[in-house]
């Protein structure tokens, strides 16, 4: 059981590429190193400096348990569940999930996605950037909205402020 | 046994035969990974008749047992092959993901030897190496081949080290890049691939990195990760992360040990409008990293001055000293434009800036004409340096001579340019000074590949860390220690730091954890090694401390059998009698041959020839060379 009242939160804008969250994830599960079996994966545009973290977002919705056939992949509070005992590995899920967020292991040959570490991610536990946090569900935007308001403090001064 | 991929792959480029051998637990235990692998490899198959730009030449490309592990920034790779440059020892290694996706491929190194009649790449796909065609490759840059091979391959994660024109050209200090903003830079590494018709490797590999004790190693990483973030994090966030390396400028130039105009003084007064507030406040938009790093000194900028506009990778306080304040250019958006032309040819920046100082230093004497250089090589003239650099990377007029690199270069011009040429062993000095910080000047001296700041390099008194001092060295030493201008003790500190850097370049981890700030010593690294492998002889730090040792002597060892012996470590004139004429070490000159007595006492060399003595040779289980070279 993940702790219900948890969310993993991105901000590609500070993901600097490093590629500790695949290295910190695929150590979790697997005792070894091995980005191809990580769950999250950093895609990039290297010549613009462009890195974009990618995992499961655990949809409220999720079009990979519409999908599943076996009621494997399920909805939890909070998060999307995988049952491996009731997985036949059709690997439908894959085929629903707009994100590319399931793939499979290629030593297992299963189907594989994000489990919030049991309710400790290690891709936030070791993100050194700041692009990936684990935070309540009530704190959910909360950093864009400081980061936002942060920038626009030094653009408003007192005298503007008056009325519109 | 963890760490180890286990297989070495060999490629015949002559005959077009790919073989992979065991890589050998002698190999392991004796030289560790990395830079001794490469150490190893090269003595045995190379020697001093050897052409560094000749088919028998062997190009080593290896990794250490870190790699692709998450220990703090281990994700380089060690290349290595007979200098093209100098003529002698030549490495250097790199940054970026390519070591890493090595390993994942299943390979602990590369030997590629012999030479292609027709362009090719080797392509290492799910550990299956094979030699492609690369007719259509030959003439692109570096960014237009990286992506025409991932276009080719179908895969955009493919890793790929690749040759500019730079490169093709043979030009002397051609570079590799790896995955666009890392490259493998000094001695000329792009022209050894060039003379060998071997245009790229490209890479993607989807193996594991085992790691022998799991359970331990989880927690030498919390104790790492926690002297990284924690210990030395404001030296990390404020310095690394925020500013990179371009903060190096403003705090050097403070020392005094800042080049200027072609290595003339150590402190500029314009040093500000190059230097990291600068360009943090103006010009960068991104932040990014190397695989598994938690300094992520990497930056990009935006330049807006028109003809020299662009996204562009930020360049380091190296690029930014050489091809800026060695040239008295204050134009930042100059010295990144310059700085992207060089990426993209696959040039070094530090031999190609320093090559031109030595021109512009020629101009200014009169030495060299407008008619002889085909540009104005006024101080600053940054339009005639742009123009310089199409030339080189074309080997074209006057580019053509520069591209032999400032020691060439100076014997071809002759009429006393030679003494403007700021060279050690044939390579351009980095961005140090021996006048402001005397050990950097045994560092350029004795370094193996010629003058480096990268393979001794002591930033103890560069900011005063007077408690690391203390805790390796001893409290009586610290005064001196710490004192840039003193030369006491300074060749034990450069002895002890180059075994330490030699242990790092093997595991491989980057110089930021092991340099500057001092993060991990000896201990730590031979824990993180032991642990990762699991090789009982890796427990002993005493052990490990002497298989560094090993690969130091080993590589002095290569030059000694090319012929290089004490007279060879020693800097340009400039450095030994020019008094430094401006700033804080004003008045100051290098007073190298204190320290060098000092060194070789500590390092076991005699003093006369400088050459390794017997009893070194043979305490290191070297027996075999002992009394072979007088």
């Amino acid at each position: 059981m993940t702790n219900a009242f948890g969310i993993l939160v991105f901000n590609p804008g500070n993901c600097t590429g490093c590629r500790i969250c695949e290295m910190a994830c695929s150590f979790f599960h697997y005792r070894e190193y091995n980005p191809s079996r990580s769950r999250i994966r950093v895609l990039k545009i290297e010549k613009e400096g462009i890195y974009i973290p990618m995992t499961c977002l655990h949809c409220g919705n999720p079009p990979c348990v519409d999908a599943c056939p076996t009621g494997a992949m399920y909805r939890a509070d909070g998060s999307v569940e995988l049952d491996t005992k009731k997985c036949i590995n059709c690997r439908m899920c894959m085929l629903a999930c707009p994100f590319g967020a399931i793939s499979v292991d290629r030593v297992t040959m299963n189907v594989i996605k994000c489990d919030l570490c049991k309710g400790d991610p290690q891709c936030a536990k070791y993100c050194p950037a700041g692009a990936i946090k684990y935070v309540r569900v009530e704190r959910a935007g909360e950093m864009r909205r400081r980061s936002y308001a942060d920038r626009t403090a030094g653009a408003i001064s007192l005298s503007q402020s008056k009325g519109w | 046994m963890g760490g180890y991929m286990g297989r070495i792959l060999r490629v015949d480029l002559s005959s077009g035969k790919i073989v992979d051998v065991e890589t050998s637990k002698d190999l392991i235990s004796k030289y560790i990974g990395g830079l001794g692998f490469v150490v190893r490899i090269l003595w045995d198959e190379i020697d001093e008749r050897t052409d560094p730009l000749g088919p028998e030449n062997r190009l080593v490309i290896a990794t250490g047992p870190l790699t692709g592990t998450m220990f703090p920034a281990a994700g380089r790779y060690q290349m290595g092959a007979k200098s093209p440059l100098t003529g002698v020892w030549g490495q250097s290694n790199s940054g970026g993901f390519f070591g890493p996706e090595l390993k994942f491929s299943g390979y602990d190194a590369i030997i590629i030897q012999g030479r292609s009649e027709r362009p090719v790449y080797l392509c290492i796909y799910d550990g299956k190496p094979e030699i492609k065609k690369a007719d259509h490759l030959w003439g692109k840059n570096t960014y237009e081949t990286a992506d025409m091979i991932r276009e080719e391959l179908d895969d955009r994660e493919v890793k790929i080290a690749a040759i500019g024109q730079a490169g093709e050209n043979l030009v002397k200090f051609a570079n590799v890049m790896t995955g666009f903003h890392n490259f493998a830079g000094r001695t000329g590494m792009g022209a050894v691939m060039g003379s060998k018709k071997l245009k790229a490797i490209a890479v993607r590999g989807f193996n594991s990195v085992n790691v022998a004790d799991p359970e331990k190693f989880e927690r030498v990483l919390e104790k790492a990760y926690d002297l990284v973030l924690n210990k030395w994090g404001k030296a990390y966030r404020e310095s690394l992360t925020t500013y990179g390396t371009p903060n190096l400028v403003d705090a050097i130039n403070d020392m005094g040990r800042m080049p200027v105009k072609n290595h003339w003084t150590g402190y500029w007064d314009k040093a500000e409008k190059i230097g990291g507030y600068t360009i943090r406040r103006l010009y960068r938009v991104k932040q990014g990293s190397c695989f598994g790093c938690l300094a992520q000194c990497k930056y990009f900028v935006k330049t807006k001055q028109e003809g020299l506009s662009g996204l562009f990778k930020g360049p380091e306080y190296e690029a930014i000293v050489s091809l800026g304040s060695c040239l008295l250019i204050d134009n930042f958006d100059a010295v990144a434009y310059a700085n992207n032309l060089a990426d993209l040819y696959g040039m070094d920046s530090i031999s190609l800036g320093m090559t031109i100082a030595w021109a512009m230093e020629c101009y200014e004497k009169g030495i060299i004409t407008k008619e002889d250089a085909g540009v104005d090589l006024s101080w600053g003239n940054y339009e005639a340096v742009i123009q310089l650099i199409h030339d080189i990377a074309f080997r074209r007029g006057f580019g053509n001579i520069l591209a032999e690199g400032s020691y060439r270069a100076s014997r071809i011009i002759g009429r006393g340019s030679e003494k403007y040429a700021m060279h050690v062993k044939g390579l351009e000095i980095s961005a140090q000074d021996g006048r402001a910080q005397q050990s950097s000047g045994l560092t350029h001296a004795t370094a193996a590949r010629g003058a480096d700041h990268l393979t001794s390099l002591s930033c103890l008194e560069e900011r005063g860390y007077a408690n690391v001092a203390a805790e390796r060295y001893g409290e009586d030493k610290v005064k001196d220690l710490v004192d840039p201008l003193s030369t006491k003790y300074k060749g034990m500190l450069v002895k002890d730091l180059e075994d330490l850097y030699a242990l790092g370049n093997s595991l491989i981890i980057c110089w930021y954890e092991v340099g500057w700030p001092p993060v991990f010593y000896f201990d730590e690294m031979a824990e993180a090694l032991h642990v990762v492998t699991g090789v009982d002889l890796f427990s002993s730090v005493s052990y490990v401390r002497e298989a560094a040792e090993r690969i130091v002597i080993l590589r002095r060892m290569f030059n000694i059998r090319e012929g290089l012996r004490r007279k060879d470590d020693t800097l340009p004139e400039r450095f030994l009698r020019e008094p430094m004429p401006s700033g804080p070490a004003k008045g100051h000159v290098c007073r190298l041959d204190e320290m060098l007595d000092e060194y070789y006492e500590h390092r076991g060399i005699d003093k006369t020839t400088g050459i390794p003595k017997d009893e070194t040779l043979i305490r290191l289980g070297l027996g075999d060379l002992a009394g072979r070279y007088r």
